[in-house]
């Protein structure tokens, strides 16, 4: 076997490129419609008290919109941060992979796994985001949880692991 | 082989990230009440009476002052910046005792309006408690030590009141007869705080 690195499938390549413009795009809105999002998820947050037992005291209730908001916020801020670096790994582990997996399927399944697993976790900061004002933070996170990290996570996770494990094997065949 | 063992290995894995994953913390933040009640507490204990009496004047505390003189003892914003310009501390202190628990006992007896309103769902008054209890220690913390040095019994009364009320509160049914009871006795001992002050400036001026 050559020692060589190869090139992941363009596929990946493009995906993780996507992901970090995504995550550069996101902290530039971020700033630039600062005022904005928080306008939006305060009214969205003001048209269902009932989501956030909302009590209409003003000094009970800038208490809970002000936790709902930093969440909002830090959600937005953890997609930036998670999309950006997320990117940048599904373009080293995947590059790893396509390097040194050799069956054509395992080397399929695993980059797969790890372009799928990276590129779908920091949405659920976003999704948790978007989810807040509308169900609360701790079902917006619930949600989340299951549909987003959980899986796409845990996709990587397991991939990651694997590539650990043939890693080692290389190593140990030397 | 090793596609066999991925199923088995995700299903030991996967619920890692939902348990590891990190979503920030949040530090509650003064509001502007009680960033101002600081910033003259703090002007007052160095004895800049002249930016006490600025930051007063222009600040959330004599804004609101004025919005619930209503509920307050009489003359308790023009007293509190009649204390800031003579330079007199312990009157400026007491002055804002009187208005935090005003404002702690208004919040006690909302609450228990609330706890008891047919009209609001049950899930709306069990989260309702903890978080009115939330905003009156909010208010009540800052006063506690001017409490103590003046009154110990009834600091000692608001705590035990309190602590019964957080541990209903904490319980399967909050909204119960027994945080409604709590609410209704720390309401009690705030107006009493309140009165007795108030009596005590009046016979003192």
């Amino acid at each position: 076997m050559s020692d060589a690195w190869r090139l992941p499938p363009l596929a990946a390549v493009l995906v993780a490129v996507v992901l970090i413009v995504c995550a550069e795009a996101g902290g530039a809105s971020m700033v630039r419609f600062k005022v904005e999002l928080t306008r939006w998820a305060r009214g969205v947050m003001l048209a269902h008290p009932e989501v956030h037992g909302l009590v209409g005291v003003r000094d009970v209730d800038e208490r809970i919109l002000d936790e709902a908001l930093v969440k909002f916020d830090a959600g937005l801020r953890l997609f930036h941060l998670h999309a950006e670096g997320m990117g940048l790994v599904i373009l080293a582990t995947t590059a790893v992979a396509a390097t040194l997996a050799r069956g054509r399927r395992v080397r399929g399944v695993m980059i797969a796994l790890l372009t799928a697993g990276g590129a779908g976790y920091p949405l659920g900061y976003l999704l948790w985001s978007w989810l807040i004002p509308h169900h609360g933070i701790e079902r917006g996170k619930s949600i989340a949880e299951w549909f987003v990290w959980m899986p796409f996570g845990g996709a990587m996770i397991v991939a990651l692991w694997w590539l650990a494990g043939l890693v080692v094997l290389r190593l140990a065949r030397r | 082989m090793t596609l066999r063992v991925l199923p088995l290995l995700a299903f030991v894995v996967a619920p890692a990230p939902a348990l590891a994953h990190h979503v920030g913390t949040y530090t509650p933040q003064d509001n502007e009440l009680t960033t101002n009640f600081k910033q003259v507490k703090f002007s007052v204990q160095a004895g800049k009476f002249d930016v006490a009496r600025r930051l007063f004047e222009a600040g959330a505390l004599r804004a609101q002052m004025r919005a619930k003189a209503a509920t307050l003892p009489p003359g308790l914003e023009s007293g509190t910046r009649a204390a800031l310009q003579a330079g007199d501390a312990p009157e400026v202190e007491r002055r804002l005792m009187i208005f935090f628990a005003a404002l702690a006992r208004d919040l006690a007896l909302e609450a228990g309006r609330q706890l008891v309103d047919a009209r609001l769902a049950p899930e709306a008054r069990a989260t309702a408690g903890p978080r009115f209890l939330e905003a009156i220690w909010r208010y009540y913390n800052l006063i506690d030590f001017a409490v103590a040095m003046r009154d110990d019994k009834t600091s000692v009364a608001m705590r035990l009141a309190f602590d019964e009320a957080e541990g209903y509160a904490k319980a399967a049914a909050p909204a119960g007869a027994g945080l409604s009871d709590a609410l209704r006795r720390i309401a009690q001992i705030l107006t009493h705080l309140i009165d007795t002050s108030s009596t005590f400036a009046r016979r003192n001026p």
